[in-house]
């Protein structure tokens, strides 16, 4: 690489040439978590070329992502997917919110519908989203094993929820409207894992977690690597549509609390729902609990026929092993090292004046093209 | 006969004293429910006269001022006894609940004991002079079993805690099962002294659907044909019963249910049970069925949109018709109030002649005869492949179905002279 000696020019002539040969993947969402795993995962590979896209940085800097800020609203998106051509777009911009916020709301919901339009307009050839098995919602009438097309009945009282329903059942219809364009929503199981914050996380956090007296539903869940997997896959195979994710094993709940080493509090569950009838969003539930009470108490296990036979994806991890992992790290984090985070801090600080010296040295030569350009007037 | 048969059976003896059913585990000649008695025995190899451990009760302690010179009298013979017990085992090492170890061990506490406990463990000591209380194989076996147990239900209750367990994809849980299992089989052999005819007609293995008439109020009758099928059948087969909707919302049935490996009543868990060589129970009345009034007992409710036979079709499942007579007697529901039913949000709430006077007794079921028929299977490969659209085939199917239980209950009754003694 031209970095030190061959100057801007060469490099960005060396990317044209590049860039005309290269798929080119956009990841929204990068300043986010899954974004930015996505986005690191896909850098691996060489031969794509990887746009981030967000309002935000990401947390730590990829050495060959091509980050450009900007929010997933703008309206000159269109314009941006047409001059970069680009093929696939992992659509990972999402706000989680307990309860349900209109920002967040307007940041999901019509950010990823704006999102899907600029594709559709641009010509985009195949489109990614991160969805979550919790959009047919926990019901008592549910089967044992939800089929992709169980109607979507998720409930209204936990944001993350209700904007994913909203965004699913936005997406059927754009599926209708431009059947050329491969949209494929990737329905994921409960994620857990060391660092992802999910619901699911949030709920272990604690040495105790609490189940309703006398329910014990099925959980399904998924670890954080093997989503990263999943989305990785979506983008370099082809399939269109929705799927299901999970671990292999649907286990009770008890079981689950007990793998991830934490005490299950039996609480009955009028209790749980304390305050939900007359103040919905507002209830002390919302606020306690991580997961809403009724996916504690009902089974929403997903049919991952499909994930098996149309997909072929196999997770690395079974339901277990993520568990006895969470729950290792957990013993662990009471003794984690202090220097292990420092070995950690060095390497991105090396990175980080990396960057800035390259920065530098374009700002440089940009400004002494201006200044050769005045004098030239 | 199928080469099941002729497998070797679990070579322990059950609690009511009948050869076990089950097969042996693999490397073992006792089952899975069987096999602590076979790691036992490789730890103790001589345990016998465990039966007599239940004569050394407790000392009856009567409260009664300790003279002093009892007291060292009592404690010389302690010490007598310490050195027969030594005596009567020359080189043996004492596991730590033997005579000896006890001995020794009330020797070294005798003084914390108050003056009453004392006095009567002395006393106690001094009568079993003589009595297998010094056997040593005695102490041995109680000391075995003592062990054991507490050793089993400590790590029963640690791996429940840790999630170590073990369930299916429909979290049919054994442990959950084998807990249960006595309680049922008090109710199937000795409460209802169920009688169970033509279990021949179950395969051994492989699909089939069972179509069952529902009464009693409480899903009694089915606890009873999965303790039958389980208890009787020479492949111990579980019966996988399709429940209503209103139970996955209840308290302890919803988690009992499915730990028992029991699943809601769709038509996706059906066919995905019948696709899996599953022995489905289905119960068509529903509700009407369960809630019937007194009156109306024995008449079959409407049987459902025929949905079970659409299943059977679809997946060539032969039907198997079986009539519970008995369980309509088990409480005798004289009234329905749907207005209680809603408020609380039951499907129906009855009125029986002792619920809700009597509160939770009220739930005693009268203890009825029971007899459950199974007839034999019709066959539904027959039909062809689109034969699960045909409504009218789907309608004279559910009909056959229906009059041929209706038939079996008629025929049961009329030989039935008794509701109590059968």
């Amino acid at each position: 690489m031209g970095n030190q000696a061959g100057g801007v020019e060469e490099i960005n002539q060396a990317a044209g040439e590049r860039l005309q040969d290269r798929k080119v993947i956009l990841v929204t969402g990068v300043g986010g978590y899954w974004g930015w795993r996505v986005a690191e995962a896909l850098c691996a590979n060489e031969s794509d070329h990887i746009i981030g896209l967000d309002a935000e940085a990401p947390l730590e800097h990829i050495k060959s992502l091509d980050f450009i800020q900007a929010d997933i609203r703008n309206p000159l998106l269109v314009e941006l997917l047409r001059f970069e051509q680009v093929d696939t777009v992992c659509h990972l911009a999402f706000q989680e919110t307990t309860r349900p916020s209109e920002a967040a709301f307007e940041y999901n919901v019509i950010g990823t519908m704006k999102v899907l339009d600029a594709c559709a307009e641009a010509g985009v050839r195949k489109i990614i989203l991160k969805s979550s098995t919790a959009v047919y919602g926990a019901r008592p009438g549910n089967s044992a094993f939800l089929t992709e097309d169980h109607p979507l009945m998720g409930s209204r009282l936990y944001g993350t929820t209700r904007d994913l329903v909203e965004i699913e059942a936005s997406c059927s219809g754009f599926r209708t409207q431009e059947p050329q364009t491969m949209l494929t929503s990737l329905r994921f199981a409960n994620i857990i894992g060391p660092n992802a914050a999910t619901p699911l996380t949030r709920f272990l956090q604690e040495p105790c977690a609490p189940i309703l007296l006398g329910f014990d539903p099925l959980m399904q869940i998924i670890h954080e690597d093997d989503v990263i997997d999943a989305i990785v896959f979506a983008v370099e195979r082809d399939f269109s549509g929705v799927f299901n994710l999970a671990a292999e094993g649907p286990l009770p709940l008890s079981k689950l609390i007990g793998l991830a080493g934490k005490i299950c509090i039996p609480v009955i569950h009028w209790f749980a729902y304390w305050g939900s009838g007359i103040l919905g969003n507002r209830a002390p539930v919302t606020r306690y609990l991580p997961i809403e009470p009724d996916y504690l108490r009902y089974s929403w296990v997903g049919d991952l026929a499909k994930m098996h036979e149309t997909m072929e994806f196999v997770p690395r991890y079974t339901a277990e092993e993520a568990l006895r992992e969470l729950a290792g790290l957990h013993r662990i984090g009471r003794f984690s090292l202090e220097s292990t985070s420092l070995a950690l801090d060095e390497e991105r600080l090396r990175d980080t004046i990396e960057r800035r010296r390259r920065i530098r040295k374009q700002q440089t030569t940009k400004l002494t093209e201006l200044g050769e350009n005045q004098a030239n007037e | 006969m199928s080469d099941q048969d002729n497998r070797l059976r679990c070579s322990a003896i059950t609690r009511r004293g009948t050869p076990c059913n089950n097969y042996p585990l693999q490397g073992s000649e006792y089952c899975r429910v069987h096999l602590p008695l076979d790691a036992g025995s490789i730890t103790s190899p001589e345990t016998g006269k465990i039966g007599e451990a239940g004569e050394n009760a407790p000392p009856d302690i009567v409260g009664e001022t300790l003279d002093a010179n009892l007291r060292q009298q009592l404690i010389r013979e302690l010490d007598s006894l310490i050195e027969r017990v030594r005596a009567m085992t020359p080189g043996y090492s004492p596991p730590p609940f033997s005579p000896r170890r006890l001995l020794e061990l009330i020797r070294e506490n005798l003084e914390n004991f108050s003056p009453e406990l004392r006095l009567g463990i002395l006393e106690k000591l001094r009568n079993s002079v003589g009595e297998d209380l010094f056997d040593i194989d005695t102490w041995k076996g109680i000391w075995y079993i003592l062990n054991y147990s507490l050793d089993s239900q400590r790590d029963f209750l640690r791996r429940r805690i840790r999630g170590e367990f073990e369930t299916d994809e429909w979290g049919f849980d054994l442990e959950v099962l084998e807990a249960v299992k006595p309680f049922m089989d008090f109710m199937y052999y000795k409460y209802w002294r169920v009688q169970t005819i033509g279990l021949e007609n179950i395969p051994e293995s492989g699909r089939a659907l069972l179509i069952v008439n529902h009464s009693g109020q409480l899903p009694w009758d089915g606890a009873m044909l999965g303790t039958a099928v389980y208890n009787e059948h020479p492949t111990q087969r579980l019966v996988r019963t399709l429940y209503a909707s209103w139970f996955p919302t209840v308290p302890f049935f919803s988690a009992l249910f499915t730990k028992l490996g029991q699943a809601l009543g769709t038509e996706d868990n059906a066919k995905r049970l019948l696709e899996q060589e599953q022995l489905v129970a289905v119960f068509p009345e529903g509700i009407k069925g369960a809630g019937k009034l007194f009156k109306d007992r024995y008449r079959l409710a409407r049987f459902s949109r025929g949905g079970f036979i659409r299943m059977a079709l679809l997946t060539k499942t032969p039907i198997i018709p079986v009539s519970i007579v008995g369980a309509e007697e088990i409480y005798i529901s004289l009234a329905k109030s749907s207005m209680i039913a809603k408020l609380i949000g039951f499907p129906f709430f009855p009125i029986t002649i002792t619920w809700p006077w009597l509160g939770p007794l009220g739930f005693v079921p009268l203890p009825t005869k029971w007899y459950i028929d199974i007839g034999e299977p019709i066959a539904m490969d027959g039909y062809g492949d689109d034969a699960a659209s045909n409504l009218v085939l789907v309608s004279q199917l559910t009909d056959q179905v229906r009059n041929e239980i209706q038939e079996m209950i008629f025929t049961r009754l009329a030989q039935r002279r008794s509701i109590f003694t059968g």
